[in-house]
Protein backbone atom coordinates (compact mmCIF):
# COMPACT_ATOMS: atom_id res chain seq x y z
CA UNK A 1 0.00 0.00 0.00
CA UNK A 2 0.85 3.43 -1.12
CA UNK A 3 2.24 5.48 1.92
CA UNK A 4 -0.81 8.26 3.19
CA UNK A 5 1.36 9.92 5.69
CA UNK A 6 3.11 13.43 5.15
CA UNK A 7 6.58 13.09 3.21
CA UNK A 8 9.66 16.12 4.43
CA UNK A 9 10.82 17.76 1.24
CA UNK A 10 14.27 17.07 0.90
CA UNK A 11 15.88 20.42 1.95
CA UNK A 12 18.92 21.72 -0.14
CA UNK A 13 21.44 20.95 3.27
CA UNK A 14 20.05 17.40 4.12
CA UNK A 15 20.83 15.25 0.71
CA UNK A 16 23.72 12.92 2.78
CA UNK A 17 20.78 12.57 5.44
CA UNK A 18 17.80 11.17 2.63
CA UNK A 19 20.63 9.54 0.32
CA UNK A 20 21.54 7.54 3.33
CA UNK A 21 18.12 7.03 4.36
CA UNK A 22 17.54 5.59 1.44
CA UNK A 23 19.81 2.88 2.35
CA UNK A 24 18.95 2.37 5.46
CA UNK A 25 21.66 4.06 6.97
CA UNK A 26 21.09 6.24 9.79
CA UNK A 27 23.51 9.75 8.96
CA UNK A 28 24.73 12.23 11.61
CA UNK A 29 26.29 15.68 11.53
CA UNK A 30 29.31 15.48 13.02
CA UNK A 31 31.37 18.48 13.83
CA UNK A 32 35.29 17.38 12.92
CA UNK A 33 36.29 20.03 15.33
CA UNK A 34 35.09 19.59 19.08
CA UNK A 35 33.65 16.37 18.13
CA UNK A 36 30.01 16.67 18.91
CA UNK A 37 27.03 15.14 16.88
CA UNK A 38 24.37 17.19 16.58
CA UNK A 39 20.53 16.95 15.18
CA UNK A 40 18.54 18.03 13.47
CA UNK A 41 21.33 19.14 10.68
CA UNK A 42 23.06 22.81 10.75
CA UNK A 43 25.39 24.79 8.58
CA UNK A 44 27.24 25.20 11.53
CA UNK A 45 28.08 23.35 14.92
CA UNK A 46 25.44 24.06 17.45
CA UNK A 47 27.83 23.87 20.50
CA UNK A 48 31.50 25.24 19.14
CA UNK A 49 29.85 26.87 15.89
CA UNK A 50 32.56 25.23 13.62
CA UNK A 51 31.67 25.12 10.01
CA UNK A 52 34.05 22.13 9.68
CA UNK A 53 31.73 19.58 9.68
CA UNK A 54 30.91 15.69 8.20
CA UNK A 55 28.27 13.04 8.22
CA UNK A 56 28.98 10.06 9.80
CA UNK A 57 27.23 6.63 9.80
CA UNK A 58 25.35 6.58 12.95
CA UNK A 59 24.61 3.25 15.18
CA UNK A 60 21.05 3.32 14.72
CA UNK A 61 20.70 2.82 18.43
CA UNK A 62 19.02 5.03 21.10
CA UNK A 63 16.83 4.82 24.11
CA UNK A 64 12.89 6.81 24.70
CA UNK A 65 13.47 10.29 26.43
CA UNK A 66 9.69 10.64 26.83
CA UNK A 67 6.74 9.97 24.14
CA UNK A 68 2.97 11.34 24.66
CA UNK A 69 0.01 9.06 22.69
CA UNK A 70 -1.93 11.23 19.93
CA UNK A 71 -5.67 10.01 19.78
CA UNK A 72 -6.26 12.68 17.70
CA UNK A 73 -5.28 12.86 14.11
CA UNK A 74 -5.66 14.05 10.56
CA UNK A 75 -5.33 12.67 7.10
CA UNK A 76 -3.07 9.36 7.09
CA UNK A 77 -2.38 9.37 10.43
CA UNK A 78 -6.29 9.68 11.65
CA UNK A 79 -6.15 5.73 10.60
CA UNK A 80 -3.12 4.86 12.88
CA UNK A 81 -4.84 6.47 16.55
CA UNK A 82 -3.92 5.72 18.96
CA UNK A 83 -0.30 6.12 18.08
CA UNK A 84 2.71 7.03 20.33
CA UNK A 85 5.05 9.74 19.29
CA UNK A 86 8.58 9.75 20.62
CA UNK A 87 11.80 11.76 21.73
CA UNK A 88 14.47 9.28 20.96
CA UNK A 89 18.41 9.96 22.94
CA UNK A 90 21.03 9.34 20.07
CA UNK A 91 23.46 7.16 21.39
CA UNK A 92 25.90 9.53 19.89
CA UNK A 93 24.17 12.19 21.51
CA UNK A 94 21.47 14.74 21.00
CA UNK A 95 17.57 13.70 20.32
CA UNK A 96 15.52 12.92 17.27
CA UNK A 97 11.58 12.95 16.75
CA UNK A 98 9.55 9.92 15.70
CA UNK A 99 6.65 7.97 16.05
CA UNK A 100 7.97 4.31 18.00
CA UNK A 101 7.22 0.79 16.58
CA UNK A 102 6.36 -2.08 18.79
CA UNK A 103 4.42 -0.70 21.19
CA UNK A 104 0.52 -0.42 21.91
CA UNK A 105 -1.20 3.02 21.99
CA UNK A 106 -3.64 1.48 24.46
CA UNK A 107 -1.05 0.66 27.50
CA UNK A 108 0.91 3.98 27.74
CA UNK A 109 2.03 2.48 31.11
CA UNK A 110 3.69 -0.49 29.12
CA UNK A 111 6.27 2.16 26.84
CA UNK A 112 9.08 3.20 29.88
CA UNK A 113 11.40 6.22 29.50
CA UNK A 114 15.00 5.12 28.76
CA UNK A 115 13.95 1.74 26.84
CA UNK A 116 16.21 0.65 23.67
CA UNK A 117 15.16 1.17 20.48
CA UNK A 118 16.53 1.11 17.17
CA UNK A 119 16.19 2.61 13.93
CA UNK A 120 14.30 1.48 10.78
CA UNK A 121 13.23 3.19 7.96
CA UNK A 122 10.25 3.10 5.86
CA UNK A 123 9.71 4.19 2.20
CA UNK A 124 7.67 7.71 1.92
CA UNK A 125 8.38 8.30 -2.12
CA UNK A 126 11.20 6.69 -4.58
CA UNK A 127 13.36 9.30 -2.99
CA UNK A 128 12.23 9.59 0.65
CA UNK A 129 13.02 6.93 3.26
CA UNK A 130 11.72 8.10 7.15
CA UNK A 131 13.26 6.91 9.81
CA UNK A 132 11.18 5.47 12.55
CA UNK A 133 12.14 3.97 15.35
CA UNK A 134 11.15 0.26 17.17
CA UNK A 135 11.47 -0.38 20.64
CA UNK A 136 13.70 -3.45 20.90
CA UNK A 137 13.82 -4.21 24.69
CA UNK A 138 12.35 -2.76 28.15
CA UNK A 139 14.63 0.19 30.03
CA UNK B 1 8.53 65.54 26.78
CA UNK B 2 12.15 64.29 28.27
CA UNK B 3 13.75 62.43 25.65
CA UNK B 4 16.43 59.42 26.99
CA UNK B 5 20.01 60.68 25.91
CA UNK B 6 20.70 57.84 23.57
CA UNK B 7 23.47 59.67 21.53
CA UNK B 8 26.73 57.83 21.55
CA UNK B 9 25.20 54.87 23.38
CA UNK B 10 25.93 52.62 20.85
CA UNK B 11 28.06 51.79 17.77
CA UNK B 12 28.36 49.35 14.87
CA UNK B 13 31.68 47.70 15.28
CA UNK B 14 31.42 45.45 11.83
CA UNK B 15 29.77 44.45 8.83
CA UNK B 16 30.26 41.45 6.69
CA UNK B 17 28.19 39.66 3.83
CA UNK B 18 27.38 35.98 2.64
CA UNK B 19 30.26 34.03 0.92
CA UNK B 20 28.53 34.40 -2.17
CA UNK B 21 26.27 36.81 -3.06
CA UNK B 22 24.42 38.40 -6.29
CA UNK B 23 23.49 35.46 -8.83
CA UNK B 24 24.57 32.67 -6.33
CA UNK B 25 23.05 29.53 -8.07
CA UNK B 26 25.04 30.62 -11.19
CA UNK B 27 28.40 31.22 -8.79
CA UNK B 28 27.97 28.00 -7.33
CA UNK B 29 25.84 25.63 -9.03
CA UNK B 30 23.30 25.51 -6.00
CA UNK B 31 20.62 27.86 -5.18
CA UNK B 32 20.92 29.81 -1.76
CA UNK B 33 18.52 29.07 0.89
CA UNK B 34 17.80 32.19 3.37
CA UNK B 35 19.19 30.62 6.47
CA UNK B 36 22.07 29.46 4.36
CA UNK B 37 22.35 33.34 3.77
CA UNK B 38 21.96 34.62 7.10
CA UNK B 39 24.41 31.91 8.98
CA UNK B 40 27.60 33.16 6.69
CA UNK B 41 26.74 36.47 6.79
CA UNK B 42 26.77 35.77 10.39
CA UNK B 43 29.47 33.63 11.19
CA UNK B 44 31.43 36.09 8.61
CA UNK B 45 31.01 39.23 11.02
CA UNK B 46 31.49 37.52 14.37
CA UNK B 47 34.70 36.47 12.71
CA UNK B 48 35.49 40.00 11.41
CA UNK B 49 34.76 41.54 14.63
CA UNK B 50 36.61 38.98 16.70
CA UNK B 51 33.08 38.93 19.03
CA UNK B 52 32.11 34.68 19.37
CA UNK B 53 28.48 33.81 18.35
CA UNK B 54 28.01 32.88 21.81
CA UNK B 55 28.45 36.18 22.94
CA UNK B 56 25.87 37.76 21.37
CA UNK B 57 23.01 38.70 23.74
CA UNK B 58 20.33 40.42 21.64
CA UNK B 59 18.87 38.85 18.05
CA UNK B 60 17.13 41.15 15.35
CA UNK B 61 16.08 39.95 12.14
CA UNK B 62 12.83 40.65 10.21
CA UNK B 63 11.01 37.25 11.11
CA UNK B 64 13.73 34.95 11.43
CA UNK B 65 14.87 35.36 14.83
CA UNK B 66 13.69 32.26 16.32
CA UNK B 67 15.00 30.06 13.62
CA UNK B 68 18.50 32.47 13.83
CA UNK B 69 18.98 31.78 17.66
CA UNK B 70 18.05 27.85 17.80
CA UNK B 71 20.42 27.23 14.68
CA UNK B 72 22.99 29.09 16.31
CA UNK B 73 22.41 27.15 19.31
CA UNK B 74 22.34 30.28 21.45
CA UNK B 75 19.98 31.95 24.14
CA UNK B 76 19.60 35.33 23.73
CA UNK B 77 17.93 37.71 26.33
CA UNK B 78 17.06 40.10 23.74
CA UNK B 79 14.61 39.03 20.62
CA UNK B 80 13.63 41.48 17.79
CA UNK B 81 11.84 40.49 14.79
CA UNK B 82 10.23 43.21 13.54
CA UNK B 83 9.59 42.85 10.02
CA UNK B 84 8.70 45.62 8.49
CA UNK B 85 9.91 45.91 4.29
CA UNK B 86 12.82 46.86 3.65
CA UNK B 87 13.65 50.06 6.20
CA UNK B 88 13.35 46.75 8.86
CA UNK B 89 17.32 46.67 9.62
CA UNK B 90 17.50 50.62 10.19
CA UNK B 91 14.64 50.06 12.64
CA UNK B 92 16.55 47.27 14.17
CA UNK B 93 19.93 48.96 14.36
CA UNK B 94 17.50 51.88 16.38
CA UNK B 95 16.16 48.75 18.53
CA UNK B 96 19.35 47.89 19.47
CA UNK B 97 20.22 51.08 20.56
CA UNK B 98 17.79 51.28 23.03
CA UNK B 99 18.12 47.89 24.45
CA UNK B 100 21.77 48.91 24.58
CA UNK B 101 21.33 52.25 26.43
CA UNK B 102 19.05 50.61 28.65
CA UNK B 103 21.60 48.32 29.77
CA UNK B 104 19.97 45.32 28.46
CA UNK B 105 22.43 43.97 26.28
CA UNK B 106 26.43 44.91 24.72
CA UNK B 107 25.98 42.92 21.57
CA UNK B 108 23.30 42.93 19.34
CA UNK B 109 23.01 40.97 16.41
CA UNK B 110 21.35 42.52 12.99
CA UNK B 111 21.29 40.18 10.53
CA UNK B 112 19.31 39.66 6.59
CA UNK B 113 19.08 36.45 4.50
CA UNK B 114 17.25 36.49 1.19
CA UNK B 115 17.24 33.85 -1.61
CA UNK B 116 15.93 36.38 -3.84
CA UNK B 117 17.31 35.12 -7.09
CA UNK B 118 17.76 31.22 -6.18
CA UNK B 119 13.59 31.28 -5.11
CA UNK B 120 12.91 34.43 -7.97
CA UNK B 121 9.30 34.72 -8.53
CA UNK B 122 8.03 33.46 -5.64
CA UNK B 123 7.15 36.67 -4.73
CA UNK B 124 8.01 38.89 -1.21
CA UNK B 125 7.14 37.66 2.08
CA UNK B 126 7.17 37.80 5.93
CA UNK B 127 10.69 36.42 6.15
CA UNK B 128 11.76 37.92 2.53
CA UNK B 129 12.24 36.11 -0.62
CA UNK B 130 13.03 32.58 -0.36
CA UNK B 131 11.79 32.62 3.11
CA UNK B 132 9.73 29.64 2.29
CA UNK B 133 12.47 26.67 2.06
CA UNK B 134 11.30 24.48 4.33
CA UNK B 135 14.04 24.43 7.77
CA UNK B 136 15.95 21.60 8.59
CA UNK B 137 14.23 21.71 11.94
CA UNK B 138 10.90 21.02 10.34
CA UNK B 139 11.73 18.56 7.77
CA UNK B 140 13.10 16.42 9.96
CA UNK B 141 10.04 15.98 12.86
CA UNK B 142 7.22 16.97 10.35
CA UNK B 143 6.95 13.39 9.30
CA UNK B 144 5.99 12.65 12.76
CA UNK B 145 1.94 12.66 13.07
CA UNK B 146 2.01 15.49 15.70
CA UNK B 147 -0.97 18.44 15.12
CA UNK B 148 -0.88 21.23 17.49
CA UNK B 149 0.25 22.58 20.81
CA UNK B 150 -1.40 19.54 22.30
CA UNK B 151 0.21 16.28 20.58
CA UNK B 152 3.57 18.39 21.21
CA UNK B 153 2.93 19.56 25.09
CA UNK B 154 1.90 15.84 25.94
CA UNK B 155 5.46 15.17 25.49
CA UNK B 156 6.58 16.93 28.62
CA UNK B 157 3.89 16.15 31.34
CA UNK B 158 4.68 12.59 30.53
CA UNK B 159 9.02 13.28 30.82
CA UNK B 160 7.61 15.22 34.55
CA UNK B 161 5.84 11.99 35.64
CA UNK B 162 9.08 10.56 35.22
CA UNK B 163 11.24 12.86 36.55
CA UNK B 164 9.19 13.45 39.55
CA UNK B 165 6.78 11.16 40.24
CA UNK B 166 3.81 13.34 39.38
CA UNK B 167 0.44 12.03 38.39
CA UNK B 168 -2.51 13.32 36.05
CA UNK B 169 -4.19 14.05 39.29
CA UNK B 170 -1.99 16.58 40.37
CA UNK B 171 -2.33 18.35 37.63
CA UNK B 172 -6.04 18.04 37.48
CA UNK B 173 -5.96 20.18 40.37
CA UNK B 174 -4.88 23.52 38.37
CA UNK B 175 -7.42 23.12 35.96
CA UNK B 176 -10.42 22.70 39.14
CA UNK B 177 -8.74 25.53 40.71
CA UNK B 178 -8.70 27.83 37.30
CA UNK B 179 -12.55 26.40 36.84
CA UNK B 180 -13.42 27.89 40.14
CA UNK B 181 -11.94 30.84 39.51
CA UNK B 182 -14.02 31.31 35.71
CA UNK B 183 -16.96 31.19 38.42
CA UNK B 184 -16.50 34.64 38.99
CA UNK B 185 -16.08 36.24 35.96
CA UNK B 186 -18.88 36.72 33.99
CA UNK B 187 -17.02 36.66 30.60
CA UNK B 188 -15.48 33.37 31.26
CA UNK B 189 -16.48 30.83 28.91
CA UNK B 190 -16.67 28.06 31.13
CA UNK B 191 -18.81 30.87 34.10
CA UNK B 192 -21.40 28.67 34.90
CA UNK B 193 -23.84 26.34 32.92
CA UNK B 194 -26.18 29.54 31.55
CA UNK B 195 -22.87 30.07 29.20
CA UNK B 196 -21.82 26.56 28.21
CA UNK B 197 -23.10 23.83 28.72
CA UNK B 198 -19.74 22.52 29.50
CA UNK B 199 -19.63 25.30 31.70
CA UNK B 200 -19.64 25.33 36.08
CA UNK B 201 -17.37 23.67 38.20
CA UNK B 202 -15.58 20.65 37.62
CA UNK B 203 -14.02 17.79 40.00
CA UNK B 204 -10.03 16.41 39.36
CA UNK B 205 -12.42 12.86 38.68
CA UNK B 206 -14.08 15.07 35.92
CA UNK B 207 -10.20 16.22 34.92
CA UNK B 208 -8.87 12.64 34.76
CA UNK B 209 -11.85 10.86 32.99
CA UNK B 210 -12.54 13.16 30.54
CA UNK B 211 -11.94 12.81 26.38
CA UNK B 212 -7.99 12.03 26.05
CA UNK B 213 -6.88 14.70 23.76
CA UNK B 214 -3.02 13.37 23.23
CA UNK B 215 -2.22 11.26 26.32
CA UNK B 216 -1.63 11.89 29.51
CA UNK B 217 -3.13 15.51 27.95
CA UNK B 218 -7.55 15.02 28.71
CA UNK B 219 -9.55 17.98 27.34
CA UNK B 220 -9.47 19.27 30.61
CA UNK B 221 -5.81 19.63 31.03
CA UNK B 222 -5.75 21.60 27.56
CA UNK B 223 -6.93 25.49 27.06
CA UNK B 224 -9.89 26.47 24.99
CA UNK B 225 -9.82 27.87 21.67
CA UNK B 226 -11.93 31.22 21.56
CA UNK B 227 -12.37 34.72 20.35
CA UNK B 228 -10.37 37.56 21.81
CA UNK B 229 -9.38 41.31 21.59
CA UNK B 230 -7.46 43.21 23.93
CA UNK B 231 -4.72 45.77 24.33
CA UNK B 232 -3.13 47.89 27.53
CA UNK B 233 -1.55 51.49 27.18
CA UNK B 234 1.95 52.10 28.09
CA UNK B 235 2.94 55.59 28.97
CA UNK B 236 5.63 57.38 30.94
CA UNK B 237 5.25 58.19 34.40
CA UNK B 238 4.51 62.19 34.18
CA UNK B 239 1.74 60.90 31.82
CA UNK B 240 0.84 58.10 33.89
CA UNK B 241 0.14 60.36 37.05
CA UNK B 242 -1.53 62.70 34.59
CA UNK B 243 -4.23 60.77 33.97
CA UNK B 244 -7.28 59.53 35.84
CA UNK B 245 -6.73 55.85 35.77
CA UNK B 246 -4.60 53.99 37.95
CA UNK B 247 -1.17 53.65 36.69
CA UNK B 248 0.41 49.60 36.97
CA UNK B 249 3.92 49.93 37.03
CA UNK B 250 6.11 47.96 35.03
CA UNK B 251 8.46 47.41 37.77
CA UNK B 252 10.49 44.29 35.88
CA UNK B 253 10.83 42.65 33.02
CA UNK B 254 13.01 40.09 31.12
CA UNK B 255 12.78 37.35 27.70
CA UNK B 256 14.40 34.72 26.55
CA UNK B 257 14.45 31.46 24.16
CA UNK B 258 15.07 28.08 24.95
CA UNK B 259 14.08 26.47 21.36
CA UNK B 260 12.19 26.98 18.15
CA UNK B 261 11.11 23.14 17.39
CA UNK B 262 10.48 20.54 19.89
CA UNK B 263 13.30 18.38 19.23
CA UNK B 264 15.64 21.31 20.38
CA UNK B 265 14.62 21.32 23.89
CA UNK B 266 17.34 20.20 26.44
CA UNK B 267 14.80 19.38 29.98
CA UNK B 268 11.24 18.34 28.82
CA UNK B 269 10.50 20.11 32.53
CA UNK B 270 12.06 22.96 32.01
CA UNK B 271 11.63 26.30 29.99
CA UNK B 272 14.00 29.84 29.64
CA UNK B 273 11.27 31.08 31.88
CA UNK B 274 14.12 30.49 34.86
CA UNK B 275 15.72 33.00 32.81
CA UNK B 276 13.27 35.66 31.75
CA UNK B 277 12.42 35.34 35.31
CA UNK B 278 15.67 36.02 36.63
CA UNK B 279 15.97 39.21 34.15
CA UNK B 280 12.56 40.56 35.32
CA UNK B 281 13.68 39.81 38.92
CA UNK B 282 16.86 41.60 39.20
CA UNK B 283 15.54 44.37 37.10
CA UNK B 284 12.80 44.65 39.36
CA UNK B 285 14.78 44.38 42.29
CA UNK B 286 12.68 41.52 43.88
CA UNK B 287 12.56 38.02 44.11
CA UNK B 288 9.74 35.06 44.26
CA UNK B 289 8.90 35.22 47.48
CA UNK B 290 7.39 39.34 47.00
CA UNK B 291 5.14 38.01 44.48
CA UNK B 292 1.76 38.09 45.43
CA UNK B 293 -0.20 37.33 42.51
CA UNK B 294 0.75 35.61 39.53
CA UNK B 295 -0.59 35.16 36.10
CA UNK B 296 0.76 32.69 34.17
CA UNK B 297 0.34 31.36 30.41
CA UNK B 298 -2.00 27.72 30.80
CA UNK B 299 -1.92 27.04 27.83
CA UNK B 300 -2.03 23.14 29.50
CA UNK B 301 -2.02 22.37 33.02
CA UNK B 302 1.37 21.05 32.14
CA UNK B 303 2.63 24.74 31.47
CA UNK B 304 1.24 26.48 34.02
CA UNK B 305 3.05 23.85 36.60
CA UNK B 306 6.27 24.15 34.91
CA UNK B 307 5.98 27.76 34.70
CA UNK B 308 5.44 28.10 38.26
CA UNK B 309 8.36 26.12 39.42
CA UNK B 310 10.90 28.22 36.42
CA UNK B 311 9.39 31.43 38.39
CA UNK B 312 10.95 30.29 41.89
CA UNK B 313 7.11 29.89 43.13
CA UNK B 314 7.73 26.67 43.74
CA UNK B 315 10.13 24.24 43.62
CA UNK B 316 11.40 22.06 40.74
CA UNK B 317 8.58 19.12 40.37
CA UNK B 318 6.04 20.92 42.75
CA UNK B 319 4.56 23.52 40.61
CA UNK B 320 1.39 21.57 40.62
CA UNK B 321 1.06 21.87 44.87
CA UNK B 322 0.19 25.92 44.45
CA UNK B 323 -3.02 24.64 43.57
CA UNK B 324 -3.34 21.64 45.02
CA UNK B 325 -3.23 23.12 48.52
CA UNK B 326 -5.41 26.17 47.53
CA UNK B 327 -2.12 29.22 47.45
CA UNK B 328 -3.14 29.80 43.85
CA UNK B 329 -7.11 29.50 44.67
CA UNK B 330 -9.95 32.07 45.65
CA UNK B 331 -8.45 33.31 49.08
CA UNK B 332 -4.64 31.96 48.83
CA UNK B 333 -1.62 33.57 49.82
CA UNK B 334 -0.89 33.45 46.42
CA UNK B 335 -4.05 33.97 43.51
CA UNK B 336 -2.74 32.85 40.26
CA UNK B 337 -5.40 32.88 36.93
CA UNK B 338 -7.77 34.86 38.31
CA UNK B 339 -9.82 35.44 35.20
CA UNK B 340 -10.28 31.70 34.96
CA UNK B 341 -6.95 31.39 32.77
CA UNK B 342 -6.39 29.99 29.14
CA UNK B 343 -8.18 27.12 30.72
CA UNK B 344 -11.57 28.12 31.54
CA UNK B 345 -11.93 32.08 30.66
CA UNK B 346 -10.59 32.41 27.11
CA UNK B 347 -7.96 31.28 24.68
CA UNK B 348 -7.61 32.45 21.60
CA UNK B 349 -4.45 31.17 20.30
CA UNK B 350 -2.25 33.65 21.89
CA UNK B 351 -3.45 34.47 25.36
CA UNK B 352 -0.27 36.86 26.33
CA UNK B 353 -2.66 40.02 25.81
CA UNK B 354 -5.17 38.07 28.25
CA UNK B 355 -2.81 37.78 31.16
CA UNK B 356 -2.00 41.16 30.81
CA UNK B 357 -5.11 42.50 30.90
CA UNK B 358 -6.47 40.77 33.95
CA UNK B 359 -3.15 41.85 35.29
CA UNK B 360 -3.55 45.25 35.02
CA UNK B 361 -7.31 44.71 36.15
CA UNK B 362 -6.64 43.59 39.65
CA UNK B 363 -3.21 45.61 40.38
CA UNK B 364 -5.29 49.06 39.60
CA UNK B 365 -8.50 47.97 41.88
CA UNK B 366 -10.72 47.97 38.78
CA UNK B 367 -11.29 44.63 38.75
CA UNK B 368 -14.35 44.86 40.25
CA UNK B 369 -16.07 47.71 38.85
CA UNK B 370 -18.25 47.44 35.51
CA UNK B 371 -16.22 44.42 33.67
CA UNK B 372 -17.31 42.17 36.32
CA UNK B 373 -18.13 43.66 39.15
CA UNK B 374 -18.17 40.56 41.48
CA UNK B 375 -17.31 40.81 44.98
CA UNK B 376 -14.93 38.45 46.35
CA UNK B 377 -12.99 38.69 42.87
CA UNK B 378 -10.72 41.23 43.94
CA UNK B 379 -7.36 40.45 45.41
CA UNK B 380 -5.26 42.95 47.26
CA UNK B 381 -2.03 41.82 45.49
CA UNK B 382 0.60 44.88 44.98
CA UNK B 383 2.97 42.86 43.17
CA UNK B 384 2.26 40.40 40.40
CA UNK B 385 4.45 38.20 37.91
CA UNK B 386 3.02 37.83 34.77
CA UNK B 387 4.83 35.14 32.80
CA UNK B 388 3.42 34.52 28.36
CA UNK B 389 5.07 31.43 26.96
CA UNK B 390 4.89 30.74 23.54
CA UNK B 391 6.08 27.89 20.70
CA UNK B 392 6.49 24.55 21.63
CA UNK B 393 7.44 25.52 25.47
CA UNK B 394 9.54 27.56 23.68
CA UNK B 395 9.96 31.40 24.10
CA UNK B 396 8.74 33.51 27.10
CA UNK B 397 8.42 37.16 28.29
CA UNK B 398 8.45 37.94 32.28
CA UNK B 399 6.76 41.29 33.65
CA UNK B 400 7.30 42.18 37.25
CA UNK B 401 4.25 44.48 37.54
CA UNK B 402 3.65 46.79 41.25
CA UNK B 403 -0.05 48.62 42.03
CA UNK B 404 0.16 52.05 42.84
CA UNK B 405 -0.91 52.25 46.41
CA UNK B 406 2.35 49.82 46.98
Amino acid sequence: MAYNKPVPPQGQHTKPFWDGAKDGKLMLPKCNDCGAVHWYPRLICPYCHSTNLRWIEGSGLGRIHTFAVQHRAFGGWAEDVPYVTAYIDLDEGDRMMTVLRGVDGNKPEDIKIGARVKVEFEQGNDDTYIPFWRVTEEA
Amino acid sequence: MASPNLSNAAAIVGAAEADVIGYREELTGHKATSLQLHIEAINNVCKYTGIPIADIQGVFSAGWTGELAEHLGIHPRYLDTTSVGGCSFQIHVHHALAAIHAGIIDIALVSHGEAGWSYRGGGGGGGGRGGGQISPGAEMTMAYGTFGAPSQYAHAMVRHFHDYGTTLEDFAHIAVVTRDWAQLNPRAVMYGKAQSPFGGPITVQDVVDARIIAWPLTLYNCCLVTDHGGAVIVARPEIARDLATNPVWITGAGESIGHQNMVEMEDFTATSASRSSATAYEMAGMGPDDMEMAMIYDSFTITAAITAEMLGLAPRGKGYTLWKNGDAAQGGRLPINTSGGGLSFNHSGMYGMQLLVEAYRQLSRTAEDGVNGIEGKQTNATTCIVNGTGGTLSTTGTLVLTSDDR
